[in-house]
């Protein structure tokens, strides 16, 4: 699906966007323009992601999440205003995410995503999910993949996060790269060494490039019971296993481990682990017993750190510049470690 | 049983609502920063900066608005911050944090500062305040998609200052003058002569051919009787620029036909230069009107990346001439312009002269969007990588706050993952330096100059103050007498400005006692006399890497920290200010190469070194080598970057 790039940048879009054309460069700042993304779920991660995307200069963002704000959203996420409890949760994220910028369309839908139809989604270039079931996460995933629109998923569970992508079967982008241009010098025997001018050394090449993305189904399904899996086992993060025991969490409670039922909740964790790496045929002493302190709410600085990677490779994708992370990224605020890597068929 | 306040332990978040913390800066770090401290239950901060909002900032500084242009910028972060978070208990300064009111009674306030800044010298300043305070320090830096963060800790780990940090790149007055070979040589020439026309006149800022160069001859002598000479022909070296051009009314005809045609013809006789180079051509005024023909406008580009013809660029030459002049006028007798990337006229005038000189010495000629960048200095910069950075750093003031200060890292964000899958690398902090210039517990260091042409004054801001990072020193000569060479106090010491360091008996082999009262930096400097340094070199620091070409990988070793493209703290929108700006950056590589082991007594077996990417210029600058940590026997060697 080819993003309509409009040809004149407005002298006021010059301005704002300057620092940042500086880098992307114009081609790229205008694809964005051109590109409208859906956002799924408005917690901490959404509002991040919403800011960086709105930021950037993307043409719109759709806002959807049909939670109700409490009081405890109020203090978790900057866009909504302290008054607003009882209110929609992207509704109320609206205002503060347009002022962020006038010039993206930001909209905001109070639906559960479950009951969209298909060609909902049909109006996006990228669709980014926060918050949401695996389930529903590898059926929009399947769906969006087959109309060649990009789509992100992340989470954040106290210091620990995760962002997917899947940029389809032939994501193309380009890379700037530096010309290697090496200036003359000649012998002299006359005075000191000279160069010939004319040579700039700050002129760069475009390079394309194209990367092959898997399904979060197929991502989240890898088969760790064969001997190549399990002696890649020692350079896999941890993360990917405790993303699976999450997962289970959100899809059996119906929500994620809150501190008011720490107790419960950790107990629950633990099984899950036990269940979910025991199907893998895994030890389950590969999530060590005190994971369960580290993953109840959300971190507003882990959401920072996630939103901000997760929003950079939404801008990588649309402007299709750059090579994207393929295909998790996962980080550990405990460690301060980021990895990128990547689960599914070689 | 153990008690969460959202994902915090509530001791924790007890001593989170508790303490009191600054930020110094409020920009693109800052505003991030302060959204996640009050989101994660910071309730007493205090943030501080001195500059003002600008329609560029607003691709990233979330808390501000386009209605917001002009403000301050500490003010309206806080005001933004108490719409979402009316509890937060906030302080906002508009003032520069090197202002002798911020005492070190004033940062032991503080449980922590976390720096915000895009300049090296307020880095340092707030690093010997901290040091001096002894209050933990959380430093960062970002530069488009790179960042880095790191924690201070006096005694614990290295401070600010610790390794020498390359200072901007400079180039010498002959290249500038006679023999550009590069794009940014002509923009710095363009630069000088804005100010020689229109601003502070500098010495150091010559634009006219330089008869002295180095190249012109073997023979000393030879340069001398031409240095004589051209002052008999009554040429440029007699009069200055300014006086020529105010003589002339600033007739933008003349000042084109001296600058590119008349001083490039004198280059010309200079044969020597031009024996291996390819000479000038110059211009004519006359010659290019006829030429002139209506630019094509291509419609894709921005307009400032349009690329016009010599025509078009005289032209601009011209117009941002009469422009200034009545600029000039406007302000009445006696006034300067201060050069600014984002006043027009400035801009097109610097965009004109540097394109006609390109052109003159066989450049490509560049677009207004480009010469800005390289002329302002700018650092692209994204709200996404600011947003991670402040992220980080929030975690490592937990960890400092929970009593976890080994556990603070410093951690690089690369662009793309390292061989290791990293895209985000932690590694040990290092300890404090033992020669350390400003942590160490008697500090020395040993200055290179010529006590018999260095002047009072240019100890003190060049030295002392540019080189050494010092606001207010007071220096006592150790001759016996305690003699004063220079107070802090406005006046007293004066008239000793324009002597020079021989006349007050300073000679080989002399120390001097240098205090910063507000630093609390007590730094003993030793002066060996030299009578050959380099050309435009005033003074040379031992054990220092030079300055001007890029560091050969082997020779040093090189601390890659956020520091920042100003050496001046002045804000990038203040009027007073060189408007150069931004956060820069200097990071680690992606590739981590592994190498044989060195020779140095810090390192332990195991490490690799990596190598440094000056963020400016993409060169590999120099290799630093870090020190491995011991592991436990069970530990992951995860987040430990282990180098030879």
């Amino acid at each position: 699906k080819r993003v309509k790039e409009e040809s004149i940048i407005s002298e006021e879009e010059a301005a704002q966007y300057d620092r940042q054309i500086r880098l992307w460069g114009l081609d790229a700042q205008k694809r964005l323009r051109g590109s409208r993304v859906l956002l799924v779920g408005l917690r901490g991660l959404g509002a991040e992601v919403a800011k960086n995307l709105i930021l950037a200069g993307v043409k719109g963002l759709t806002l959807l999440d049909h939670e109700q704000v409490t009081e405890e959203s109020c203090r978790a996420q900057f866009l909504i205003p302290v008054t607003a409890q009882g209110q929609n949760r992207a509704q109320a994220s609206l205002e503060r995410a347009q002022y962020l910028n006038p010039m993206v369309e930001v909209k905001a839908d109070t639906d559960r995503v479950e009951t969209k139809p298909d060609k909902f989604f049909l109006q996006f270039e990228a669709v980014c999910l926060t918050g949401c079931s695996r389930d529903l996460m590898v059926r929009v995933d399947q769906l969006c993949a087959q109309h060649n629109i990009k789509v992100f998923c992340g989470d954040v569970f106290g210091y620990h996060g995760y962002m997917f992508s899947d940029l389809g079967q032939e994501h193309n982008y380009v890379e700037e790269k530096p010309k290697v241009v090496k200036p003359k010098t000649d012998e002299s025997n006359d005075g000191p060494e000279a160069k010939k001018p004319k040579v700039d050394p700050n002129e760069t090449t475009m390079i394309k490039k194209t990367a092959s993305f898997c399904s979060l189904k197929v991502a989240l399904e890898v088969d760790w019971t064969n001997e190549k899996a399990k002696s890649s086992l020692k350079r896999t993060p941890v993360d990917y296993f405790l993303l699976h025991v999450l997962l289970k969490f959100r899809t059996d409670k119906g929500r994620d481990p809150h501190p008011e039922s720490f107790e419960a909740d950790a107990t629950l964790l633990r099984q899950i682990r036990d269940d979910v790496l025991e199907a893998m045929g895994l030890s389950s002493e590969l999530l060590p017993h005190d994971f369960v302190s580290y993953c109840f709410s959300e971190m507003a600085p882990v959401c920072a750190v996630v939103g901000g990677v997760l929003g950079q490779e939404v801008v990588k994708a649309l402007s299709q510049r750059d090579a994207p992370h393929k295909n998790f990224f996962f980080f550990d605020g405990m460690k301060g470690s980021g990895v990128v890597d990547y689960f599914g068929p070689k | 049983m153990v008690q969460l306040v959202g994902s915090l332990r509530k001791e924790l978040a007890d001593s989170l609502s508790a303490c009191r913390v600054l930020v110094v800066g409020a920009g693109g770090i800052g505003c991030e920063l302060l959204k996640n401290l009050v989101l994660t239950g910071f309730k007493n901060i205090e943030v501080i900066d001195l500059d003002i909002i600008d329609v560029s900032n607003l691709n990233r500084q979330f808390l501000f608005q386009k209605k917001h242009v002009g403000k301050s910028k500490a003010q309206v972060a806080k005001e933004s911050v108490l719409q979402f978070c009316p509890t937060a208990n906030i302080t906002a300064y508009h003032d520069s944090i090197m202002n002798p009111e911020y005492n070190v009674e004033f940062f032991r306030n503080f449980m922590l500062v976390m720096n915000a800044l895009d300049n090296r010298a307020a880095r340092n300043h707030v690093n010997r305040m901290c040091l001096a305070a002894d209050i933990p320090l959380i430093e960062s830096g970002t530069a488009g998609y790179l960042g880095q963060v790191t924690v201070i800790k006096k005694g614990l780990t290295e401070c600010y200052e610790c390794q020498p940090k390359p200072t901007q790149k400079t180039f010498p007055g002959c290249t500038i003058r006679n023999t550009p070979s590069e794009p940014i040589h002509c923009i710095v020439w363009a630069k000088y002569l804005f100010n020689q026309l229109f601003g502070e006149e500098d010495a150091d800022q010559e634009v006219s051919p330089d008869t002295a160069d180095p190249e012109l001859s073997w023979n000393p002598a030879d340069t001398e009787a031409r240095a004589t000479a051209s002052d008999q022909d009554g040429d440029i070296k007699r009069v200055s620029t300014k006086d020529w051009a105010r003589s002339t009314g600033y007739d933008a005809v003349k000042l084109f036909n001296k600058l590119f045609k008349d001083d490039i013809q004198y280059l010309l006789t200079m044969d020597k230069l031009w024996k291996k180079r390819k000479a000038p051509l110059p211009l004519d005024w006359l010659e290019i009107q006829k030429l002139a023909c209506p630019q094509e406008v291509t419609g894709t580009g921005l307009k400032d990346q349009q690329v016009l013809g010599v025509a078009g660029y005289s032209q601009l030459f011209s117009r941002s001439v009469e422009t200034l002049r009545s600029m000039l006028a406007d302000k009445g007798d006696g006034a300067e312009l201060v050069w600014d990337k984002d006043d027009p006229p400035a801009m097109d005038f610097v965009t004109a002269a540097a394109n006609l000189r390109m052109h003159i010495f066989s450049m490509n000629m560049k677009s207004r969007f480009d010469i800005k960048s390289m002329a302002g200095n700018i650092i692209p910069a994204i709200a996404t990588t600011n947003a991670v950075i402040a992220g980080l750093i929030v975690l490592e003031a937990l960890k400092i706050l929970s009593g976890d200060v080994e556990q603070c890292r410093t951690i690089f964000l690369n662009k793309q993952p390292n061989p290791r899958k990293k895209l985000l690398v932690p590694c040990a902090l290092d300890p404090p330096s033992a020669n350390c210039y400003v942590c160490a517990s008697k500090p020395e260091v040993t200055v290179k100059l010529n006590v018999h042409n260095t002047l009072v004054l240019a100890l003190q801001d060049k030295i002392l103050k540019e080189k050494f990072g010092m606001v207010a020193p007071d220096v006592q000569i150790e001759d016996g007498k305690g003699t004063i060479l220079i107070s802090s106090e406005e006046g007293e010491t004066e008239a000793n400005n324009s002597k020079f360091l021989s006349d007050f008996g300073i000679r080989h082999g002399s120390r001097l006692q240098v205090d910063d009262f507000l630093q609390d930096y007590t730094l003993l400097v030793n002066v060996i006399h030299c009578e050959d340094l380099e050309k435009d070199v005033e003074f040379e620091v031992v054990g220092d890497a030079p300055d001007k070409a890029p560091t050969p990988p082997s020779a040093q070793e090189d601390k890659n920290v956020a520091n920042g493209n100003k050496d001046s703290a002045e804000p990038s929108t203040s009027s007073k200010a060189p408007a150069e700006q931004d956060d820069v950056l200097i990071v680690d590589s992606d590739e981590e190469e592994p190498s044989s082991s060195t020779m140095d007594v810090r390192m332990e077996s195991g490490g690799h070194k990596r190598k440094l990417h000056d963020a400016e210029t993409g060169e590999a600058s120099a290799k630093r080598q870090r020190l491995d940590q011991p592991l436990a026997a069970d530990e992951e060697d995860d987040d430990i970057i282990a180098l030879d």
